[in-house]
């Protein structure tokens, strides 16, 4: 049988060390080193303080849902209707647009605290995602 | 140099026949490429303005054709041209006249997006990579423009309170509208019941609050007002233009999520009422880029036409169908009269001040408001007689 593969990421030179850090099961996010500003998408220069310096930091993978959808219509072989994807607010700052795995909240999922995980997907890719967070609950 | 109101005027419009072209492409046939649209417009548009073609000296292109074969197509070797989207090609043709750059300048579009198969989501989606957000989260199946409205209108109305119900009636108003325009490709009347029962494309967005598909054509011809006033009675003036643009963030929706757009839109709107030297409160017509319907409730506020969070209650007490307090896109817009990409509510506000708009003419419309936040580029035309 046919494994419908994951859609590649776009090639973006600067994402390398974040999709490195994905498949090692250890988010990292690049962070401005002048001002500590995390950027995502990792990009050349820092849009804060336009420092060129940056490392890479491990992220606490917690947030916060800020909107959900539900595709009715499937566009992509590797996710057939009907498909969720969620915008998180990471503590950190950025915004991730990615899918909650696990039990779903009742009605509004906005304001739900989330946890990162980590799922493989049929084809091996890893991908970061989240889980509702029963703790903070 | 401050921008001048009256300073530029349309003085020729021109289109193909949208429900005929998305018939026969229904029918399998395809009658033009994009280029042969574009042309089809500029014929018509000349006509219209009864100008010699000699006088043409600018060509702006939409980005859906190339600039240099559509030029040759012409047969307009012009002095000033480039390709730019409806409304930025608007302010590029005002900025071009009023700067010397140009006199008499045709504005052109075509596309057969329908017959071509045009892809707006999916591993395809068109032109996803000059806006990164359209597919940098395709790894998680985030794709097709719907849905990235469709996270927007999500938070809002957990923001602002605005029900699916509300939601519902910019579709219903917008179906009214197009039930009085021939022109239009969708005209069956629709009620907020059947919007609500109808099915979801990416919920909460209903099949409803998507643009049609089509193929056709637009053309406008902008000129210097001296020129413009002898060429013909009645030309159509830009009044005031304004933009200003949220980029910070784009890619992971920032702009959309947090500030739906909301101070881009108030410096543009500002912008374009100074120069016009009037505000909402005067617009006779308003006209909103809906490529989905949720840029109609952000541009009304955004815009000043309600208080931030009041818009469920102007849509529902003011309205903005046939009889409202306010006309919003009384050509049908994208979601009923035919998705020209923006092109197609320029021809409106120009049909309303020439008073051409048959039964759906707003009495003595003297102002037309066009709106267009797409991508965080808030831009804002008012047009007037
Ligand atoms: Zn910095």
């Amino acid at each position: 049988m046919d494994i419908a593969p994951t859609p590649a990421p776009v090639p973006l030179v600067h994402d390398i060390p974040f999709w490195d850090s994905v498949k090692q099961k250890d988010l990292k996010l690049q962070r401005c080193a002048d001002c500590g500003q995390f950027r995502y998408p990792a990009g050349p220069i820092c849009a804060e303080c336009n420092s060129e310096q940056a490392t890479w930091e491990r992220v606490s993978g917690k947030g916060t849902i800020l909107s959900w959808v539900v595709f009715h219509k499937t566009y992509l072989p590797a996710y057939p209707a009907p498909h969720t994807v969620i915008a998180v607010r990471l503590d950190e700052g950025p915004i991730m647009i990615s899918n909650l795995e696990g039990p779903e909240p009742e009605g509004s999922w906005i304001d739900e605290r989330v946890s990162l995980r980590y799922s493989t997907m049929p084809d091996g890719v890893v991908l970061p995602r989240f889980e509702l967070d029963r703790a903070a609950s | 140099m401050a921008r001048t109101p009256r300073a530029t005027a349309i003085i020729g419009i021109g289109q193909t026949d949208w429900s005929g072209d998305w018939r026969r492409v229904r029918n399998g046939e395809k009658p033009a490429d994009s280029v042969g649209y574009a042309a089809q417009a500029f014929q018509d548009a000349l006509r219209d303005s009864g100008i010699p073609k000699s006088d043409i000296d600018g060509l702006i292109v939409g980005p859906t054709t190339a600039y240099e074969r559509m030029g040759e197509v012409l047969g307009l070797n012009v002095r000033w041209g480039g390709q730019a989207d409806a409304v930025q090609a608007i302010l590029q043709a005002q900025m071009a006249i009023e700067s010397g750059y140009a006199k008499v300048i045709a504005l052109v579009y075509g596309n057969d997006q329908r017959s071509a198969g045009t892809q707006y989501g999916g591993p395809s989606a068109m032109g996803g990579q000059s806006f990164l957000s359209y597919v940098y989260h395709s790894p998680w199946g985030m794709t097709s423009q719907g849905a990235l409205y469709a996270l927007t209108l999500r938070r809002y109305q957990h923001e602002r309170g605005l029900s699916e119900a509300d939601m519902g009636q910019v579709a219903v108003a917008q179906r009214a509208w197009a039930t009085m325009n021939d022109a239009a490709i969708q005209r069956k009347p629709i009620t907020v019941d059947d919007y609500l029962q109808s099915r979801y494309v990416c919920e909460p967005l209903h099949v409803f609050d998507y643009c049609l598909v089509n193929d056709g054509g637009v053309a406008l011809i902008i000129a210097d007002a001296e020129y413009a006033e002898r060429m013909r009675p009645d030309p159509v003036y830009i009044l005031g233009t304004g933009r200003s643009d949220l980029n910070t963030g784009a890619t992971s929706l920032e702009p959309r999520l947090t500030d739906y757009y909301l101070p881009a839109q108030q410096q543009a709107g500002t912008a374009s009422y100074e120069m016009a030297g009037i505000g909402p409160d005067d617009m006779d017509v308003m006209l909103a880029y809906d490529s989905f319907s949720v840029h109609v409730p952000l541009a009304l506020e955004g815009y000043g036409y309600c208080d931030v969070g009041g818009v469920a209650q102007f849509l529902t007490e003011k309205g903005i169908g046939p009889g409202g307090a306010l006309p919003v896109n009384t050509h049908g817009g994208h979601l009923s009269e035919s998705y020209m990409q923006g092109w197609n509510h320029q021809l409106e506000a120009v049909r309303q001040l020439r008073g051409e708009a048959g039964s759906r003419q707003i009495p003595g419309a003297q102002t037309v408001h066009y709106t267009s936040d797409v991508a965080g580029k808030c831009m804002s035309v008012i047009y007037g007689r």
